[in-house]
């Protein structure tokens, strides 16, 4: 069990006033001018004398972005002055435990395998994560599906429930404990009455969660791999992608999807590599010189979008590439929905036996 | 840390002219830079574009690289238009590369079609400099028209070799071509190899490497015993990027060399 620890309100408001003279601090807040229940959040830094909002649930923009941008300078090259690495101190709060889960498939990509990308590995470095229970859901949300549940239980440093008129504030990290020791005078060890409080509150999103996500009768985690198998020659795949305009907004959004364009570009005379957010569903995504180009459908595409996914991920990091955060769902003008395609595989090889 | 997207430089010290559309450019490191037979690497044209290719040089050289490539794209055409002793830019070396000790005490029959003859090349190299090691290398290169085999020069030399067993064949012929002709898959007949202890390398176009493989199972080789250069579309070289994968591997750091047991059962491979 990891430690936790209680702060009002008005103590947050304060010790943020704090942190931000360290940190350069993001916080969702709500889009639009009129705030309503079911409203947007975004991050924003956050500027002298703001504070943070507790999101109900996950922002517009993945987790994904504070650690590889949509246009990020890779190097500098034969340039004996490349300027040396830098990084500034984030925390970033109202992280939701689907980020959280589905930031594993970045840090698999980025900081494993082969070699460890060195300005990814600096900006994780350097970022606290200060994660926030859900208290609500999205229509699109379906992280249950996937087997997260709406609060992490690892991989934050510090995770916030509200529970009165505070949060109860849980260590998941060295990172978290160090914040708490700094600042000890914001924090008292939380009660039981107090973590029996945040079961409650906890148990009862769970519910309501389970109550709007039954009646979509979703497919499981456990199937999903052999559905991508088998279902590699179902018509699934021309039908839904009739409405794909090929924006590539899907990947781009998702907390999990990794692709980038490395390129070549000259600033004056400093040669530079860039590295930018691609997608699987570009039509040149995998064309060669030469014009071959072995996802030349859109069909291709979206099926490879969904192989990625749910054998290649599953099969290499052990867990499926989606963590339920429903933004893939939210953003496609042509009204593609993650879970439908899956249900209409697992609904056609049903029928099919 | 390392900047794992940094290239080192180095000097274009020659080019040669291999066919109409193939060149062999000699490159100089200004750093340190090996590789193993089979491994490929990113070369930048700077500031203008990267292009994976796998050298063509003998590995043991430690001082140059030979790349040759062929005219089919932007950052290829430029590089052939290029002129000597300019600056470009090498990553890697990335992947594999081909498993030198499975092939011990083995008849190998290598299977080279148009510029795949390039990273074989690298392959015949690594073999010749260690031949006691192995029983045979039975090679088997076609190329398009006779002007469009590479290595015109080292071919002849190639076949004399000792353990060395060469033949060459043209897809299309022509008056002053006294050689084979027809598609690569018909000089795979009538191998001197003893197939209990063969193992097949093949690098060419996808339809070329499709077909070889169909005729490599039907005269009986395993699918463990045949290793294919899946080389198409890497980018970063090391599974991050996400441009090459296949199944469930990416070429670029799985590969680019697999062996068709790895492959046989995967959708779309020849694509």
């Amino acid at each position: 069990m990891h430690q936790i620890y209680y702060i009002e309100s008005n103590q947050l408001e304060t010790l943020f006033q704090k942190l931000k003279k360290s940190y350069k601090v993001f916080s969702p807040v709500a889009k639009g001018p009129n705030y309503t229940a079911k409203a947007d959040y975004s991050y924003k830094g956050l500027a002298e004398g703001e504070s943070p909002v507790f999101n109900p649930y996950r922002a517009v923009e993945p987790l994904k972005s504070f650690f590889t941008y949509a246009q990020d300078q890779a190097a500098e090259y034969f340039n004996r002055d490349e300027p040396v690495l830098d990084s500034m101190q984030v925390i970033v709060f109202g992280v939701k435990s689907c980020d959280i889960a589905g930031h594993k498939v970045q840090d698999f990509v980025f900081l494993e395998g082969v070699e460890v990308d060195s300005l990814y590995r600096l900006r994780r470095d350097n970022t606290i994560l200060i994660s926030g229970d859900c208290t609500d859901f999205k229509d699109v949300c379906h992280c249950l599906a996937w087997d997260i549940l709406p609060h992490p239980t690892e991989g934050f440093d510090l995770n916030f429930s509200p529970l009165n008129d505070g949060y109860l504030v849980e260590v998941g990290s060295k990172k978290g404990e160090g914040l708490i020791q700094q600042y000890q005078e914001y924090f008292t060890p939380a009660k039981e009455t107090q973590i029996a409080g945040r079961r409650v509150k906890r148990e009862n999103l769970i519910e309501r969660l389970k109550r709007h996500l039954l009646p979509q009768k979703l497919v499981s985690k456990d199937s999903v791999q052999r559905l991508m198998r088998e279902g590699y020659n179902l018509d699934t795949w021309q039908q839904f992608m009739l409405t794909c305009v090929e924006c590539g907004g899907c990947n781009l959004i998702c907390n999990t999807c990794h692709c980038f364009l490395l390129a070549d570009k000259k600033e004056g005379n400093i040669n530079k590599k860039v590295k930018v957010w691609d997608s699987c569903q570009y039509a040149n995504f995998t064309r060669v010189a030469g014009g071959a180009n072995p996802l030349k459908t859109r069909t291709q595409r979206l099926r490879n979008r969904f192989l990625k996914k749910f054998d290649f991920f599953v099969d290499n990091l052990g867990m499926p590439a989606c963590c339920g955060c429903g933004r893939c769902i939210e953003v496609c003008p042509g009204k593609i929905d993650i879970r439908e395609v899956l249900k209409d595989v697992a609904k056609k090889l049903s029928a099919s036996k | 840390m390392k900047n794992i997207y940094r290239p080192i430089e180095a000097v274009l010290e020659d080019i040669i002219t291999e066919s109409p559309t193939i060149k062999t450019f000699v490159l100089r490191p200004k750093e340190p830079f090996e590789f193993r037979t089979g491994q490929f690497i990113e070369l930048t044209l700077p500031g203008v574009g990267e292009a994976p290719f796998t050298p063509s040089s003998d590995p043991n050289l430690k001082d140059k690289i030979d790349v040759t490539i062929m005219n089919v794209g932007e950052v290829t055409a430029l590089l052939h238009s290029s002129a000597k002793n300019i600056s470009l830019g090498i990553r890697g070396p990335y992947g594999k590369g081909y498993p030198l000790d499975k092939f011990e005490g083995k008849d190998i029959l290598i299977v080279g079609g148009g510029v795949g003859l390039a990273p074989l090349r690298s392959l015949l190299f690594s073999l010749f400099a260690d031949i006691d090691k192995y029983n045979k290398v039975v090679l088997r290169y076609g190329a398009r028209t006779a002007n469009d085999i590479i290595y015109k020069e080292a071919i002849p030399h190639w076949a004399k070799k000792k353990k060395v067993d060469l033949v060459t064949t043209v897809d299309m012929g022509s008056p002053e071509w006294k050689g084979n002709v027809g598609l690569v898959t018909t000089i795979l007949k009538d191998l001197p190899l003893d197939l209990k202890k063969a193992i097949c390398v093949v690098c060419g176009p996808p339809i070329m490497m499709k077909f070889v493989t169909l005729k490599l199972l039907d005269l009986g080789f395993n699918p463990k015993d045949i290793y294919l250069s899946m080389e198409k579309n890497m980018s970063c070289g090391l599974g991050k990027c996400g441009h090459c994968r296949i199944g469930s591997y990416y070429i670029c750091k799985d590969g680019p060399v697999f062996t068709y047991e790895q492959l046989k059962d995967l959708y779309d491979i020849w694509d």
